[in-house]
């Protein structure tokens, strides 16, 4: 929690412009109307709150979706919810005719992008829901979810292959993920549903470990197991799809940051593996995005490079050790 | 495709090792026998009876590449020793063009009708050449992968105009000359000088053997231009300081300081906010610097594609606190731009650099050119 804290601190004092740490108190506590004012209060907070945010939405759907598959590889976006805000995004900057380039889809406003995304993603949402209702058996799930994704890749490549350089590169940036990007009023949105999803998931905290023993035993202790994966489901689209919606699809952050609370705590129960998760990831993602900011310079890198690069080593090291995991599923 | 690169390598290299006076340096600019005064991308040589073109560097990062064509006056015997692969016949008669770029060169040159398809139509500003379009006499060719290969084989083009690697990557380069049709890279767009860009009109007329015209269109735009920075220098008392570009999420991809935009706000009286780095691509910057930055900028220009304040407040609200912005100091290069949304400032604007420098001028220093109505430019409300 302390290191949340500094970690969050520590986000607002380095960013691409270097400014003394007592410029940014100054910033902070008094009204001095400078610049640096405006580039910490209306820059860095606002994008440190998002990173963290990110963090802890990710993460957690991340360690749901594990759970409820019983597959360490699961991460939030195995159900297609990062193909589906694709294709939405795709269909809005490369899906129009070639005489529009992306300065004007840009100049329609980020909420264009954000829409589009949680339509897709939301569609994509209620299909799983349906097939999940007529589906018994969870790993079918899964390989439709994965078979699902490849399918709508397919449609993005196709999108990709018609359109001009302008419209690509703006969509390419896109999937790089951003957390920077947000209005106050979109930061808003994102606050209060991730809020609900992180209730929800703590909620559904015995849920979680009555599942992690098999759907069948969740069964004998008198679960509604079609109940639960409804609930389960609903409450990682709302994570992750309202962080794909304003951030873009960012990666690895989800299936790594379980992991990683899992070797730390030594558990596989929920009552301690959801609050380490909520710690962990904000910290994780707050951590990646100090990186991406290169403090120093005046480059930036995106923020999906980061986060795959901290998540690359995690997921190989499970992968390496997997014997031992597989006791935790 | 690898195999015809290394073909074209070896011709090279041949080449020039058959030539004591290109030992020295494989590429010698502005050498005896070089008509060109300023570009740095292309060369071409007065032989007797034909003429060499040789395009240096045709395309973003490249290095020690330099393509050879040779001009041949249609109908006259081929010259020994020349490879007849890179032999185009001139003057050109049907050409097709991967940019629209191009078209107002061979529009200045009056040879309009030869033009018989252009990659993207709906990129077209011409009124004329949109004309041409809708009567059919311009095909669109389509783009990059998704070229009309066959169409292209219909209308047997004396030449495919084409720029940048991303033809050269897409592959389709490496078939349309195997098909026999002649191809030549054009990279005026990476000349960082606007008037390096506007000499390309040269090799436009060596294509069409109007060389007289087309040297006589540039030599009038260099007066011109020179006339122009000259007066600007001698009546200017500040350099207000300019910034560039939208964001996009958050990051801004800044234009170094040595490219042409910056060079055309440094002759008009101007100080670009990133003068002085050096790229030879855009560079992507965290938004807060370059924010913190632009708080100093007096005016802002080449706002994306932006037409309204509104537009650039949707982008990103915080750019609306910026000084400039409060002032209305905001220009955009989208004054002559139509419906399909094609822009005049990247079709005849580099033909014609000093009627960008003076638009830049005239938003800058307004007392200069108090009857200058803008063309490109035009003020953002």
């Amino acid at each position: 929690m302390i290191i949340l804290v500094i970690l969050l601190i520590l986000d607002i004092f380095f960013g691409s412009v270097s400014i003394s740490a007592s410029e940014v108190i100054r910033a902070i506590f008094t009204h001095t109307n400078s610049s640096f004012e405006t580039i910490i209060m209306r820059f860095r907070l606002p994008k440190a709150l998002t990173a963290l945010t990110v963090g802890v939405a990710l993460s957690l759907s991340g360690l749901q979706m594990q759970t409820i598959f019983r597959n360490p590889m699961a991460g939030p976006y195995v159900l297609g919810i990062s193909s589906g805000a694709s294709l939405g995004v795709a269909f809005v900057i490369l899906g129009f005719s070639s005489g529009i380039n992306g300065d004007s889809i840009n100049a329609l406003g980020n909420w264009i992008l954000v829409v589009a995304s949680w339509a897709g993603a939301g569609a994509i949402m209620i299909l799983i829901m349906i097939i999940s209702s007529k589906v018994k058996d969870i790993m079918t799930l899964l390989i439709i979810g994965i078979m699902l994704s490849s399918g709508i890749g397919a449609v993005v490549t196709i999108l990709q292959y018609f359109s001009n350089e302008t419209m690509l590169k703006a969509y390419v940036i896109w999937t790089m993920g951003s957390l920077g990007n947000l209005t106050e009023g979109q930061l808003t949105i994102l606050l209060i549903s991730v809020s609900a999803g992180v209730i929800m998931s703590i909620l559904s905290t015995k849920i979680l470990n009555a599942l992690l023993l098999g759907e069948n035993y969740a069964r004998s202790i008198g679960l509604n197991v079609r109940f639960a994966r409804g609930a389960i489901f609903s409450c990682t689209s709302i994570l992750a799809g309202s962080v794909t919606a304003f951030c873009g699809p960012i990666g690895f952050i989800g299936i790594a940051v379980p992991h990683i609370v899992r070797i730390i705590f030594k558990t596989s129960d929920h009552r301690l593996l959801i609050p380490g998760t909520i710690l962990m990831g904000g910290a994780v993602m707050l951590i990646s995005d100090i990186i991406s900011q290169l403090p120093g310079s005046e480059n930036v890198l995106p923020i999906n490079a980061v986060t795959s690069l901290i998540g690359i080593p995690v997921v190989i090291w499970v992968i390496l050790r997997n014997r031992k995991f597989s006791g935790s599923f | 495709m690898n195999f015809l690169k290394f073909i074209l390598f070896i011709t090279i290299i041949t080449l020039l090792s058959c030539r004591s006076r290109d030992k020295k340096n494989d590429y010698i600019f502005h050498d005896a026998g070089n008509n060109i005064e300023k570009a740095e991308r292309f060369a071409l040589y007065k032989k007797d009876g034909w003429t060499e073109v040789r395009i240096i560097n045709p395309w973003q990062g490249a290095t020690d590449v330099s393509q050879v064509y040779y001009l041949v006056k249609r109908g006259s015997k081929l010259p020994a020793g020349l490879d007849p692969e890179s032999v185009i016949f001139v003057p050109l008669k049907k050409i097709i063009c991967m940019s629209t770029t191009h078209l107002a060169m061979i529009s200045a040159l009056g040879e309009q009708k030869s033009i018989v398809g252009v990659s993207g139509t709906n990129f077209i500003y011409s009124p004329e050449l949109i004309q041409n379009v809708k009567k059919g006499l311009i095909a669109d060719v389509g783009y990059e992968a998704n070229l009309n290969k066959e169409l292209i084989l219909k209308i047997a083009p004396d030449l495919i105009m084409i720029y940048g690697i991303g033809s050269e990557s897409a592959g389709y380069v490496g078939k349309i000359k195997e098909l026999g049709t002649k191809i030549i890279i054009n990279a005026d767009y990476l000349e960082t000088d606007p008037l390096s860009r506007a000499e390309w009109i040269k090799l436009f007329g060596a294509l069409y053997c109007k060389e007289t015209l087309a040297d006589s269109i540039f030599n009038a735009e260099v007066a011109e231009y020179q006339k122009l920075k000259t007066y600007i220098e001698q009546n200017i008392t500040t350099r207000p300081k300019v910034l560039l570009g939208l964001p996009f999420n958050d990051t801004w991809y800044i234009s170094p300081g040595n490219s042409f935009i910056s060079k055309l706000i440094s002759d008009a009286g101007g100080e670009y906010l990133w003068m002085n780095t050096k790229s030879s691509v855009s560079m992507p910057y965290g938004i807060e610097g370059v924010y913190l930055k632009g708080m100093k900028a007096d005016f802002w220009l080449n706002i994306g594609s932006v037409s309204s304040k509104n537009e650039i407040s949707n982008v990103d609200q915080r750019l609306n606190d910026l000084p400039c912005f409060k002032k209305g100091n905001l220009f955009n290069n989208n004054n002559r731009i139509n419906t399909n949304g094609a822009n005049d400032f990247w079709e005849s604007g580099s033909l014609y650099p000093h009627l960008l420098l003076k638009d830049i001028a005239t938003i800058l220093h307004p007392e200069l050119f108090t009857d200058h109505a803008l063309i490109y430019y035009r003020k953002i409300y």
